[in-house]
Order: structure tokens, then C-alpha cells, then sequence
């Protein structure tokens, strides 16, 4: 009887912790739009230029991708065109279809 | 050695490089401009010379390089084909030499020494057919990465 009545309590308390867990998956989004205005009441904070040891970082822009100085883009495209050159080149003197295809180290591809 | 006189008797190298006038470069300067008339080729005597295309890169038109040659090659073979115009723009990075070849002290010289004239032809067409097979793989090249982003 004992062992009975243990049973049933652990049964309720599991019932009731599912339920919790339950309702707190299922609750409407009315804390997103409370967290969305929590976030814009946020101060937008700026990236500080920085100045150890070098004058130019890379920073993400908002689409997420690395803005690269263009000096530094132009040297990239230079040496991306040499070394699809020498691949080329490769390919001309042993034209097989792996050399064709062959990957170089250019930045622009790794 | 010049690859564009190669296979010419000793005579006739130093008869076409007599029909030349020799141009020095300094770093910087500039060979041809794009769409130019092509009035000239030029055989690199020393140094090196890009051929560059303009290009766009954020809103900056900038000169891209296309192709360096160094002694010994040819730049400006538009001069020997129609229509004429130069298709790449031509600079010396380094303190450069060239010997300018006119196109019409040129043709008078291969009519009058159609051996010469046959040799020159053919190292001509040598030139361009390297660069139409180098630039069909890097196209090549291009593609296949194309579509392997597509498919990704």
C-alpha cells in the first residue's frame, strides 16, 4: 500500500513538472516583443577603431562580411590572378583534368 | 632573345630590330592606354610590363591585372591585328625597356622579305594562341567554381 502511494505521488509530481515544461514551450510570444523593445532601448554600441599595433582591422559590416581594406582587395586580386595563371599554366603544359581543376591557396577561394 | 624573331637568320633579327626606336620606361609610366589605336608593338628589351583592365571594386574604377610580361615577350600584337585598337592597358611597374616595331615599317619589311615576314607570323601567332588557352582554362576554371557554388 505504502509502495502504492509512493508510486502515485512521484506520478502527480512528473505530471505536474511535464506540465510546467509544457506550458512554458507553448506560451505565446508575448515576452518577444517585450524582449525586442528591451533590445532597442539598448544604446547601439560602435566598434572603437583599433590602434595595438596596427593602423586597419578588419570589421564586419552588417551583412556579416569582412571588410578588407582595398589596398589590401587589390594585392588579394593580384595574387589570385597570378596564381590562376600558374594553373592555367599547369594545365597547358600537361593537360589533364585534374591539373585543370587543380585548387590554388588564392584567398579569394579559401 | 626576342620570342617574336625566333627562327629568323642573324640578319634579318638585326635588319626588324634596326626598323625599331627604342623607348625606356620609368616605373609608373604608361606603354599603351586601353582603346588606343595600335600603331606599335613592342619587344621587352628589360624590366616588365602589366597588361591591366579597369574594373569596379566598391565604386573605385581601378586597374586589374591581367597579365605581366617580361623580356624578351611581346606587348601590343593589336598592331598587327585588326582592327587595331588596344584591348589592355600596358604599364611598366619597373624601369622597363622596349624596341617599338611600327605596323607599317613592319608590313613594307615582311613584303620585301616574306621569309622574315613567315617566321614573324608564326611566333605572332604563338603569342595569341597562348593567351587564348590560358584564358580558356582560367574561364574554365571559373565556371566550374560557378557551379560548384550553385550546386552547394
Amino acid at each position: 500500500m505504502e509502495m502504492l502511494l509512493m508510486g502515485v505521488c512521484v506520478a502527480v509530481f512528473g505530471m505536474a513538472i511535464a506540465c510546467a515544461a509544457f506550458g512554458a514551450a507553448v506560451r505565446p510570444a508575448r515576452g518577444a516583443a517585450a524582449a525586442a523593445a528591451e533590445m532597442k532601448a539598448e544604446p547601439i554600441k560602435t566598434v572603437a577603431p583599433a590602434k595595438f599595433f596596427i593602423n586597419q582591422v578588419s570589421v564586419p559590416t552588417s551583412n556579416g562580411h569582412v571588410s578588407v581594406p582595398i589596398e589590401a582587395l587589390l594585392l588579394q586580386l593580384e595574387r589570385h590572378v597570378r596564381l590562376e595563371q600558374a594553373a592555367a599554366e599547369s594545365f597547358l603544359a600537361q593537360p589533364t583534368s585534374t591539373l585543370l581543376h587543380s585548387k590554388t591557396v588564392s584567398p579569394f577561394l579559401n | 632573345m626576342y620570342g617574336l624573331l625566333k627562327g629568323l637568320a642573324p640578319a634579318d633579327v638585326e635588319r626588324t630590330l634596326a626598323l625599331g626606336s627604342r623607348i625606356a620606361l620609368s616605373s609608373g609610366d604608361e606603354l599603351f592606354p586601353l582603346g588606343a589605336e595600335a600603331e606599335c608593338l613592342y619587344l621587352i628589351s628589360r624590366g616588365q610590363v602589366n597588361l591591366t583592365l579597369p574594373m569596379r571594386v566598391r565604386d573605385r574604377e581601378t586597374d586589374v591585372l591581367v597579365e605581366e610580361r617580361t623580356a624578351g615577350q611581346t606587348v601590343g600584337w593589336s598592331a598587327l591585328i585588326p582592327p587595331h585598337r588596344f584591348t589592355l592597358r600596358a604599364t611598366a611597374p619597373v624601369e622597363t625597356e622596349v624596341v617599338a616595331l611600327s605596323r607599317e615599317v613592319l608590313e613594307q619589311f615582311f613584303t620585301a622579305h616574306p621569309d622574315a615576314g613567315y617566321m614573324v607570323t608564326l611566333n605572332l601567332a604563338a603569342v595569341i594562341g597562348q593567351r587564348l588557352q590560358l584564358f580558356q582554362a582560367m574561364w574554365l576554371r571559373e565556371v566550374a567554381r560557378m557551379v560548384e557554388l550553385r550546386a552547394a
